[in-house]
């Protein structure tokens, strides 16, 4: 059972009133998502993540191609599709003076919720997003992972089956980026809510998404399971040596050895094949007098594979 | 939809605009500075020129018309100002939400208002020129204020389709544009003083004929064969061009990503 089944999507902007100017954000993308999963979108800044979620939520008509969500044409059926999904954008934006019950009550009620559904509906986000202590607060006297919770709250008053995180960890220090994905793993694990989320952390993609698909320029390059993606990419694995003294030349030409560059003290080579190369590497450091300090042995982490495909 | 639903969207907004405008002392300020600055100077220009007391009715009758309306026309122009300003529109929009809903709302907010406004103007009319506006009786007076309200729903719908259209940017001309209309309703004068080219377009706005109406039964001969039906019928037909301008404004939107661009 899909819940995004999206075919050739094209999108173009024009803007510019003299000076017509046109951005091909989408390229022909293809991209479906089984219900009950979380998939992350990735790609560089400008690769259209944001214009394909939008598409996918209704909020921008594509130009070209067939995008059915939840079984409904999203262009010919967005008013019962928008009942039944929600949206969640890196930089939440409400209504400054209205206080955050007042906010997730606002919306609730466009979902047709009123009286007591309404309130025990607000109670129950106010407690999930640990907003309790500010419920009475005007939404622009609040911190960003604040603002941040208060879009999670109201993006779940209609009980989406789908949902659409745009960077929803942007801009928030660590400790309560671990806590929106706590919440978001929890989402999925408990209500069987389908997630597509973007993502510029490598860390919180590996961490949540079942599949990721990669984009750029308008099109999606690669699609898988990060375990798929780091073998597709085939990166080989990273040898990390501490070594005195800390640079070898000859090292980067040793056979089997793909790259080798300096991070914060450790040279860092990528080799095709780590249980070969890792012994023959130790024994001509020695036979070469080197003497080596430490030494890990570790997968390519999706950031890389980020890196080599935004190439 | 059902009606349950369609009657809590629209509450939902009346509820929205309402605790907006309550939490802003600059609203209020807004709401009664110059709706008494106008009350007073035309009040003592009036006295000062030594109309009769007809005239100066007559004037102020189109003063306070000119409060009414506009307070009541920014309220439905926060229809989508509120969000276009705090950056919303998208997550309204991600609702199902239709534009009825905004607009019918913030008019609600916006009827209230300006009856307080209007309450407030009269009573000053009364205690400083002695201005009676029951003079024509309740429901005179309820039909004049019905085609105030009619005309400031079709302006702030209008001000709110072109600020869609062309972005917040366009917000000084979306008001200008819309204002220039008003102007031309005879708010000081009566349309016979006006050139023909220019009497023809102040006869295609609603608000002369409500003017027209009321001022009637201060001792001004009326202009028109049927004021009100006249006023009536332009009315509903410029809220439906208006409504019919602000959907398809909406939907353009959201196929040039304005709707997006406009929350960034
Ligand atoms: N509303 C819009 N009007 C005009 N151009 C737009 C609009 N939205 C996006 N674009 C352009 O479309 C392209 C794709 O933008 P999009 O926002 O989808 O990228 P993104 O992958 O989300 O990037 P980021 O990582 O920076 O958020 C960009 O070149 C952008 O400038
Ligand atoms: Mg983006």
């Amino acid at each position: 059972m899909l819940a995004i089944d999206a075919h050739d999507v094209e999108k173009t902007f024009r803007s510019g009133w003299l000076h017509r100017r046109e951005t091909a954000a989408l390229r022909g993308v293809s991209l479906t998502v089984a219900r009950g999963a979380i998939v992350g979108v990735l790609g560089p800044n400008g690769a259209g993540k944001t214009t394909l979620l939008s598409i996918l939520a209704t909020l921008l008509t594509p130009d070209r191609g067939r995008v059915t969500v939840l079984g409904h044409d999203v262009v010919r059926e967005a008013g019962a599709l928008r009942r039944r999904l929600n949206m969640v954008s890196g930089r939440p934006s409400f209504l400054w003076s209205l206080r955050v019950g007042e906010i997730v009550a606002f919306y609730g009620r466009l979902y047709g919720l009123s009286g007591r559904a309404l309130r025990r509906r607000v109670d129950a986000l106010i407690e999930l997003c640990e907003l309790e202590p500010y419920r009475r607060a005007p939404y622009s006297d609040l911190s960003t992972g604040l603002k941040q919770r208060v879009a999670l709250a109201k993006s779940l008053v209609n009980e989406p089956e789908l949902l659409f995180l745009d960077e929803p960890t942007l801009g928030l220090d660590p400790d309560i980026a671990a806590r929106v994905r706590a919440h978001i793993a929890r989402l999925r694990r408990e209500q069987g809510i389908t997630i597509v989320l973007t993502t510029h952390y490598m860390r919180e993609a590996d961490e949540l998404c079942d599949e990721i698909a990669f984009i750029k320029a308008g099109r999606i390059l690669a699609r898988g399971t990060s375990g798929e993606l780091k073998r597709q990419i085939r990166l080989g694995e990273v040898v990390a040596l501490k070594l005195d003294p800390p640079r070898v030349p000859w090292l980067a030409d040793s056979p089997g050895t793909l790259r080798c560059v300096e991070v914060d003290g450790w040279v860092e080579c990528t080799v095709d094949d780590a249980e070969k190369r890792l012994p023959e590497l130790l024994r001509a450091l020695h036979a070469d007098g080197v003497v080596i300090r430490n030494v890990q042995v570790r997968e390519p982490e999706l950031e890389e594979v980020f890196v080599e495909l935004a190439k | 939809m059902s009606w349950r639903n369609e009657l809590l969207a629209v509450w939902a907004v009346t509820l929205r605009n309402a605790l907006m405008g309550a939490r802003n002392v600059f609203f209020f300020f807004e709401l009664l500075f110059w709706p008494i600055v106008g009350v007073l100077s035309i009040g003592l220009m009036s006295r000062f020129l030594e109309l009769t007391a007809a005239q100066a009715s007559f004037v102020l009758v189109g003063t306070i018309a000119l409060s009414v309306v506009n307070v009541c026309q920014l309220e439905v122009a926060y229809a989508v100002l509120l969000d276009v300003w705090s950056k919303s529109l998208k997550h309204q929009f991600l609702a199902p939400i239709g534009i009825r809903h905004l607009t019918l709302g913030s008019w609600i907010v916006g009827m209230v208002r300006s009856l307080a406004v209007f309450v407030l103007l009269a009573a000053l009319g009364r205690w400083a020129f002695g201005f009676r506006v029951l003079q024509p009786g309740w429901l005179a007076l309820a039909t004049f204020l019905l085609g105030c309200f009619l005309t400031a729903w079709v302006v702030g719908v209008a001000v709110c389709a072109l600020i869609t259209l062309f972005g917040n940017r366009a917000e000084a001309f979306a008001w200008a544009s819309v204002n220039m209309v008003l102007v031309l309703a005879g708010i000081y004068y009566p349309i016979s003083v006006l050139p023909d080219s220019i009497a023809v377009l102040a006869r295609a706005v609603p608000l002369t004929y409500f003017l027209d109406a009321y001022r009637a039964h201060y001792g001004f001969e009326s202009e028109f064969r049927a004021p009100i039906a006249t006023g009536l019928a332009l009315s509903a037909f410029y809220a439906a061009l208006a409504h019919w301008a602000f959907l398809a404004a909406i939907r353009r939107a959201r196929r040039t990503g304005l709707l997006l661009k406009m929350s960034e």
